[in-house]
């Protein structure tokens, strides 16, 4: 059974991609002055090293796991009171998520894998190797909680997809020709590029006045929307693969 | 300059909300080719469990040519030694292609690849993976998830494909294959769960009973309550449990063309109560590969509720020919 060591290997190397490229972000942006969600990125970071240490026990830290569940306990109330927050009113700084809901529940569900993982079974192949990780008894009381988060995630994955292609015209609304052209000619409008999408167009602020939108294509652009967004599939996806081991 | 960045951060500020009243707007085809999207994703992450790359795998894939002709079940048997021989590899790439399709469909420029290669995709692995769904071995019944619920995603992609041969149906399946087409399949659909609910594989005193407390096992103790409780209630029960079950699905099946929407309800209560006798896939015991027929027969169903914008749209078109 040497599929699930090698599969384990490729998700825990895509997760130190994404750490390393999400750190990469961090420090890009401060350099360039380019706005980026500084929490999802710091996130990512710490998630990504997090998860390449659960699934290859070769990369595991030696933090012990209280702190991580510590860490991700407070990564779960910081975007916790970020979607609470943006349920009052919206997010004002370019600089934090605007969708801190899928955040929250990758937090969760880490604070859920370290609380569990002690109780983990690993399945070692018969050469010996390091193999997936399985709960048996200890998880299966919460196992619905494991499936309703993987669902969760792997939804989030599937509305990112939906949001991939920007410039698609099935994207533009047609209700809205005049915002929609006027979000064209902003090549570097921190609104369309702040999530690559364009209902951007929609907003008040991107069809306002012609001042408005010079204002908006002056502001510096989102630091590589797409790539931030495959960052947020990638994980979601590899934490739902973690979750469904653990069911 | 502040005022620039000042209205930049309002302009960012304003997309999180736009983007869920735009999700809120999307029409709802595409939001119910989403959820395909994602049944498609999570089957492919399913398909990556450690179980899969064992030697019980191919045997499951062999185990399904029994009973079925010989023309048929040949190739079964060959497919499933092929498997055997490069499981690693074959399996792997079932497991992608699953999730590829999933991540395609979600993708607005792949969805018309993504949906015509799900049908052709979900064809094969109806024949060489689940053996016909048993309609052709005499072991079909909707309880054990006839007629296969590999099926029913070609099935849906069908009704969902991005098309508009009939633009002012009432419902979102309508709208690709044309509204008396639609209903057509709903019909033919329900009524073969009508029939399969009343062949001898569901009408044996413990047929129905005994495919519940099969599911039972390696479940988590609440799921295992509900069909131990549900299985020995149905115990020598069988030709009851099938007579209901078969005119349940009967008069979903005729009644698409009376009263749409109760029909539907109907049918969304049978599909929950059928997911439960199905151990809701078999997701928990880690062996599950796809979360069976009844998620996507309430998927289906969900295609052919009547919607407003269809209304209106049919609204307007009246108006426009006036």
């Amino acid at each position: 059974m040497g599929g699930p060591v090698w599969l384990s290997a490729i998700f825990a190397a895509m997760m130190l991609v994404v750490a390393v490229y999400c750190a990469g972000r961090l420090v890009v942006a401060r350099r360039w002055r380019r706005p980026t969600e500084l929490d999802t990125d710091g996130a990512h970071v710490v998630m990504g090293v997090a998860m390449a240490g659960m699934l290859v026990s070769g990369l595991r830290t030696p933090l012990p796991a209280g702190l991580w569940e510590g860490v991700f306990g407070v990564g779960a109330v910081w975007f916790g009171g970020q979607a609470l927050r943006a349920r009052r009113g919206p997010v004002t700084s370019p600089w934090r998520c605007l969708h801190a809901a899928p955040h929250l529940v990758e937090c969760v569900a880490m604070v859920y894998m370290f609380l569990l993982f002690p109780a983990a079974v690993v399945i070692r192949s018969a050469a010996g190797q390091m193999g997936a990780m399985a709960v048996s008894s200890a998880g299966s009381r919460f196992s619905f909680l494991a499936l309703l988060m993987a669902v969760f995630l792997l939804g989030y994955v599937i509305w990112l997809g939906d949001r991939l292609m920007p410039r698609s015209p099935a994207l533009a609304p047609a209700a809205q020709p005049p915002a929609a052209s006027v979000l064209a000619t902003m090549p570097s409008g921190a609104a369309a590029a702040a999530t690559g999408s364009a209902a951007a167009a929609t907003t008040p602020a991107a069809a306002a006045t012609p001042a408005a939108c010079h204002a908006a294509a002056l502001a510096p652009r989102y630091l590589a929307p797409r790539c931030a967004l495959l960052c947020k599939a990638a994980m979601g996806m590899t934490m739902g693969y973690m979750l469904i081991l653990m069911l | 300059m502040s005022e620039n960045v000042a209205v930049a951060r309002v302009a960012v500020a304003r997309v999180g909300p736009a983007d869920q009243a735009r999700f809120a707007a999307l029409e709802p085809r595409r939001k119910l080719q989403l959820a395909l999207a994602l049944v498609w994703l999570l089957d492919g992450i399913l398909q990556f469990q450690p179980w899969t790359f064992s030697k019980a795998f191919p045997q499951l894939l062999a185990d399904s040519a029994q009973r079925n002709p010989a023309v048929l079940a040949a190739p079964i048997t060959w497919s499933a030694g092929l498997i055997g021989h490069h499981q690693i590899v074959l399996n792997a790439l079932f497991a992608t292609i699953q999730v590829a399709l999933g991540l395609g469909i979600a993708c607005r420029a792949s969805v018309k690849y993504a949906l015509g290669a799900s049908v052709a995709w979900s064809l094969g692995v109806w024949w060489f993976g689940e053996g016909f769904g048993g309609v052709l071995a005499g072991t079909a019944s909707p309880v054990n998830g006839a007629p296969g619920a590999v099926i029913l995603y070609a099935l849906l992609a069908v009704l969902l494909w991005p098309a508009d041969t009939d633009p002012g149906a009432p419902f979102v399946a309508g709208r690709a294959v044309g509204r008396r087409p639609a209903q057509a399949l709903w019909l033919v659909l329900w009524g073969s769960l009508a029939f399969f609910s009343l062949t001898p594989a569901s009408r044996a005193p413990q047929a129905i009973s005994g495919t519940i407390s099969d599911m039972a096992a390696g479940e988590p103790p609440w799921l295992a309550w509900i069909d131990s409780h549900a299985a020995s209630a149905l115990a020598h029960q069988g030709l009851a449990a099938s007579i209901v079950l078969a005119a349940a699905f009967a008069i979903i099946a005729a009644g698409i063309y009376a009263s749409a929407r109760s029909v539907i309800i109907v049918a969304l209560v049978m599909t929950v109560a059928l997911w439960l006798a199905q151990g809701l896939g078999g997701i928990f015991t880690g062996m599950g590969t796809d979360v069976q027929s009844a998620p996507l027969l309430a998927l289906l169903a969900l295609a052919y509720w009547p919607s407003a914008s269809a209304s209106t749209s049919t609204t307007e078109a009246v108006a426009g020919e006036a």
